[in-house]
């Protein structure tokens, strides 16, 4: 496949994709959409939809770091969170408390295989955690005075930090155990919402970064764990955001915005426009040689990174 | 000390005058006899003190090994003239021990060592009132370097470490590190007994306040004997509702906006109006509403939690001073939450719906208050509500293989608890004495350098009271002082003596809460400048018994 083209279509105008995700491979992705959980084996190039979500809203989705062995996939429906361990073919559901939370963005542990922690951030409950691989989940929102919780971002250091971000209505918060506390930064107030987070580490200068997409602001970064915060080069609401190393001490960020993607090879200082699309972006992932994104009212468009 | 005189209750409360030096001896015996009472309390391993019982004296004596509690139980000394020494020294402790909850012990013993070292120069023909003033700089000057000593305290594993030294158990410390860890300086915590043989701990999500449904008609789930209300509408109102027809303007807004769950919040509700609320809950099709009476056991306390609930729930309350009813109940009144619950003797909300940003403003003016506040009383409260506006709290249940285990290992927990969570809000210093003792060093230059007498004395004598608590400490542990600082003046830079393992240990395994350190010193410091500039003492014929301090 050469070219940009919709590899799923949608049915209806209203359908949308919330989220989307994919093993280390690339090969396996899958994708939470108003309309249901849908699966691809061949990078994106097609799909299926799964049946145990089938017509329901599924509003996140992530994948076990150990996807490759332990084929644990983990999606959000209204009111539960469901859990697979054959790559999507069956799901159990874990229960929540009335009434049913909606879910905005589910975060798996790097560290998931020894410690099995998963966390859902939520509109109106905050953030809820698991601690057994998705079978129980148990609201840990000590702190969080603000419980519209939009994404989450863990620390690429989280076996030695336990660190972990939320970004919520009215601000970010930082975790310094894993979620269970919550402490608010210094994020701006009047930035807020932040409507996403990403966190990267250089592992050649040991920096770390994190970036916040924020509705007034455009894109803000920090590099002491949000205590300070300085902006980027990009004035746009930042609806989705990936970072990588550059490799030469920089980070690359791709940023999802209200007309398509823009990309920035140096730390944010200046952008150039990656995709433009006529219909709104809704979700994003970065695969090692495509490009997947979740359009508003039309499907999945697959872009050749090449 | 001087030597003991009969007490002669008739000879001691003859009024009169008592000049100079008379008066600073008085003053002088009052304290170090108030002070030894104390001094043996100090460290971690106190010895006890026995007071006869206030209300009767056949009764079995308290034993107590808690500075600021003696303090308070000594009411009066056995010699009048030494009364005004012992309760300038009581009022330190007690202000100590109100304050911070701890290191009431250490202040005195400073004091004693301050006062003693300035009467004896005083004596000598030094200026108090210089003294005094140079004792003031001199303290700046340990202050300063306390804080440079100060260290931040975070992380579970570091809040353990602390917990450990000051507990020595190693099972209670893990969770308490990891409960401060989680509830930080202002979280709530309950410490409360177990059956079971061993620690455990509990978070519980949401706000829960001690205040239950008005009548056991609103309980809905029979077997928990509690209601809970998913997305209610709460209504906060101060004042009592006595007729039932007030409520009907509520019950209409309620059905107009077409509220299904609706809890009231109210200062009294009477039974007429009770029983018009429980016949909504069977005539009104999908809506129920039950009602709590406002928590707090005084005014202050109830307007306190108003104001904290509609800040969680973003409802207007209702206020009788604002000439406020339920008549005038507007859509603004109505606060919301995600789950509201009642038993009979507590009711909770989770999820509030109040703006995030005022309850974060909110809480940070609790917390500036509670800065300011001096009042212990006033800043437990204060810690009590910003505890809950944080979102939840831990219980630690301790068990144990005996009741009387359980007792100690509780007592000895809640103490911990005070004591870390002192040094989560302010960082810690090495602990032992040594904090005090290392300020030393930055007094030293003075000793021969300061521009007059009066200077270099009153650094010399804070110079050297620094080093008492670290003696009492080790004496009161069965060590001789001086040979233990020998030991300490010979060992690698940054060790301690354990007085518990008797071994030198790495400073940072024995600490102590900063804010405590730094407050005795400073109490100490102006009381005693305080007492060095008494000149004369007037004793009335029937002096009235200190009951309080200060």
């Amino acid at each position: 496949m050469t070219r940009a083209s919709i590899t799923l279509e949608f049915e209806t105008a209203a359908d949308t994709v919330y989220a989307l995700a994919a093993d280390d491979s690339g090969n396996c992705c899958f994708a939470a959409c108003s309309g249901g959980l849908f699966r691809s084996a061949d990078a994106g190039a097609s799909w299926q939809r799964l049946s145990p979500s089938s017509e329901t809203v599924t509003t996140a989705v992530a994948l076990s770091p150990a996807f490759e062995s332990d084929r644990s996939v983990f999606a959000a429906v209204k009111g539960g969170i469901l859990r697979s361990s054959d790559a999507g073919d069956s799901w159990r559901a874990a229960a929540f408390p009335a009434p049913p939370p909606l879910f905005s963005c589910l975060a798996v542990s790097p560290d998931f295989e020894r410690d099995g922690v998963l966390l859902a951030g939520a509109l109106e409950d905050g953030v809820f955690a698991s601690a057994d691989r998705g079978l129980r989940w148990q609201p840990w929102n000590f702190g969080l005075f603000d419980l519209n919780v939009l994404c989450l971002a863990l620390s690429p250091h989280w076996q030695a930090d336990e660190t972990v971000y939320a970004g919520a209505e009215t601000g970010l918060y930082r975790s310094g155990n894993g979620g269970r506390a919550w402490r608010f930064t210094g994020f701006p107030t009047e930035f807020a919402p932040v409507l996403s987070l990403a966190v990267a580490a250089d592992p050649a200068s040991g920096e770390t970064l994190l970036v916040a997409g924020s509705e007034a602001r455009g894109l803000q970064a920090s590099s002491n764990q949000g205590e300070s915060w300085q902006a980027l080069a990009l004035d746009a609401a930042v609806n989705q955001l990936q970072v990588k190393c550059a490799g030469d001490g920089g980070f690359e960020l791709y940023a999802l915005v209200d007309d398509g993607v823009v990309y920035s090879g140096d730390s944010g200082k200046s952008w150039r426009v990656f995709q433009r699309t006529e219909a709104l972006p809704t979700a994003m992932l970065l695969l090692d040689d495509a490009m997947l994104l979740g359009l508003h009212g039309h499907g999945i468009m697959r872009l050749p990174l090449a | 000390m001087s030597e003991e005189k009969p007490f002669n209750s008739r000879e001691s409360y003859k009024p009169g005058l008592v000049f100079q030096p008379a008066a600073q001896q008085n003053i002088g015996r009052g304290i170090d006899k108030l002070v030894a009472a104390i001094r043996p309390t100090l460290g971690p391993t106190p010895r006890t003190v026995a007071v006869t019982r206030l209300d009767d004296a056949r009764k079995t004596p308290d034993v107590l090994d808690n500075g600021g509690v003696i303090a308070r139980k000594v009411i009066e000394l056995g010699a009048r003239e030494e009364d005004i020494g012992a309760m300038l020294a009581r009022a330190l402790i007690c202000k100590q021990h109100d304050t911070m909850g701890d290191g009431s012990a250490t202040a005195a013993v400073l004091l004693q060592a301050i006062y003693q070292g300035g009467a004896h120069y005083l004596a000598a023909g030094g200026n108090a009132m210089r003294l005094r003033h140079h004792l003031e700089r001199a303290l700046a000057q340990a202050l300063a370097e306390l804080d440079e000593m100060t260290a931040p305290v975070a992380g579970k594993a570091s809040l353990a470490q602390v917990a450990e030294a000051i507990c020595h158990d190693p099972p209670l410390s893990d969770l308490l590190g990891e409960i401060f860890d989680i509830i930080g300086s202002y979280g709530q915590l309950d410490i409360r007994k177990d059956h079971s043989r061993a620690l455990r701990r509990e978070y519980i999500e949401g706000m829960s306040w001690n205040s239950g449904l008005v009548s056991r008609e609103m309980i809905v789930d029979q077997k928990e004997l509690q209601t809970v209300y998913e997305e209610p509408a709460i209504v906060i109102a101060d004042f009592q509702i006595n007729d039932p027809r007030h409520i009907m303007p509520m019950l209409e807004l309620a059905v107009d906006h077409k509220i299904e769950k609706l809890l009231l919040i109210a200062g009294e509700i009477s039974g007429d109006a009770i029983a018009g609320l429980t016949m909504a809950n069977g005539k009104l099709k999908n809506f129920q509403v039950m009602a709590v009476r406002s928590p707090g056991q005084n005014p202050d306390a109830r307007q306190a939690a108003i104001a904290d609930l509609a800040v969680l729930t973003g409802g207007q309350p209702l206020l009788s001073v604002a000439g406020d009813s339920l008549k005038d109940i507007k859509p603004a009144n109505i606060g919301r939450a995600r789950r509201a619950w009642a038993s009979t003797h507590n009711f909770g909300i989770i999820g509030g719906k109040g703006d995030p940003r005022r309850l974060r403003r909110h809480v940070s003016n609790l917390q500036a208050q509670y800065q300011r506040s001096d009042d212990k009383a006033h800043r437990d409260g204060l810690q009590a509500r910003i505890g809950k506006l944080m979102g939840g709290s831990a219980t630690l249940w301790i068990g144990g293989l005996s009741q009387t285990e359980i007792d100690r290992r509780k007592e000895l927990a809640e103490a911990t608890a005070d004591a870390m969570r002192a040094a989560v809000k302010d960082g810690v210093l090495p602990g032992g004495g040594m904090a005090l003792a290392d300020c030393r060093q930055r007094l030293a230059p003075m000793l021969a350098n300061g521009a007059d007498a009066d200077e270099r004395a009153a650094f010399r004598i804070l110079h050297e009271a620094l080093l008492e608590p670290a003696r009492a400490i080790y004496e009161n542990a069965g060590y001789e002082a001086g040979e233990v600082l020998a030991r300490l003046a010979h060992a690698p830079h940054q060790r301690s003596f354990d007085v518990v393992s008797g071994e030198m240990v790495e400073r940072s395994q024995l600490l102590d809460g900063a804010a405590i350190q730094k407050s005795a010193l400073r109490n100490a410091v102006l009381t005693a400048g305080l007492a060095l500039t008494i000149d004369v003492l007037v004793h009335h014929r029937t002096p009235e018994i200190a009951r309080s301090p200060g």
